[in-house]
């Protein structure tokens, strides 16, 4: 018995559109992120039940769990010299939406240092937005 | 007169190599997919008067103080839960002006947890916070 064979097509995948598909997720992502200027900070966000989501701001001021300040992700020393530097920014700001400047505070760190740092960003024109994580209300 | 036949030339290559471009596209996905943020930021926005130095205590006003993780509403101790309710019936939504006003006074060693806590509940219940920073020699 003979079997004639079969003559085997060679496929072809087309990945010529691969390349529009893949820049158009870039284009994406290149519109929808938030660049974290506070990575590689190590900071434990304080915890409550009563937080709501708040949009991101460009101006972020972190303190990490040693105390250490920051602006941008750069050390700050001073509570002053972070006034300093927000007064440089917020200057020009008119709006609100402007004036926000994010505060991430690590959840140990102790009010002689966060209590500064906070009082540096209202006295420049700045409107706190506190960062924390939300918790699940305790039933009792 | 006869026709002649041009041979069209012959160019190296017709077409643009365009395989590396989905792997170049690729590369540059996973490094925006790395770099982006994708949990949604969670806290409260709060405005807090600027203020001058004073001696005087202020007057008929809502006063928090947390002393060593113990909170004290109007000179009465609380905890969190109590904190909330009393807020909640001050009706501080209602209020405008300085009657929103919330004092929040620290004294002795005070972490941002329950710092934070405290903002929280005092934002969310529709105060303005007013922070009375005083200025201590030691702890």
């Amino acid at each position: 018995m003979t079997r004639r064979r079969r003559r085997r097509r060679a496929i072809i995948v087309p990945v010529v559109s691969m390349g529009d598909i893949a820049f158009l997720l870039i284009i994406f992502f290149i519109l929808c992120s938030n660049i974290a200027r506070e990575a590689g900070i190590p900071v434990t966000p304080p915890l409550s039940a009563d937080l709501e989501q708040v949009d991101e701001s460009t101006l972020v001021v972190a303190i990490d769990g040693g105390g250490q300040l920051y602006f941008q992700g750069r050390k700050v020393h001073t509570a002053e010299s972070l006034e300093a530097e927000l007064t440089t920014h917020l200057r020009d700001a008119t709006s609100d939406k402007r004036r926000r400047v994010l505060f991430r505070c690590d959840q140990a760190v102790d009010r002689s240092v966060f209590e500064p740092a906070m009082d540096a960003i209202t006295r420049a024109g700045g409107i706190v937005v506190a960062v924390g994580a939300k918790s699940t209300p305790t039933r009792k | 007169m006869i026709g002649t036949r041009r041979k069209p030339r012959r160019t190296g290559c017709d077409d643009i190599p365009v395989a590396s471009f989905s792997d170049i596209a690729f590369l540059l996905i996973i490094f925006f997919i790395l770099a982006t943020t994708l949990v949604q930021t969670q806290g409260f926005h709060t405005e807090f008067p600027r203020g001058e130095k004073s001696d005087k205590p202020p007057t008929k006003t809502t006063t928090v103080q947390l002393h060593k993780g113990t909170i004290t509403l109007n000179d009465a101790q609380v905890d969190l839960a109590r904190l909330k309710a009393a807020l909640a019936k001050l009706k501080l939504h209602t209020r405008t002006g300085d009657d929103k006003v919330v004092i929040l006074e620290a004294t002795g060693r005070v972490g941002y947890q329950r710092y934070f806590e405290v903002m929280a509940a005092i934002t969310r219940a529709g105060g303005t916070i007013c922070i009375v920073r005083e200025e201590e020699e030691g702890p």
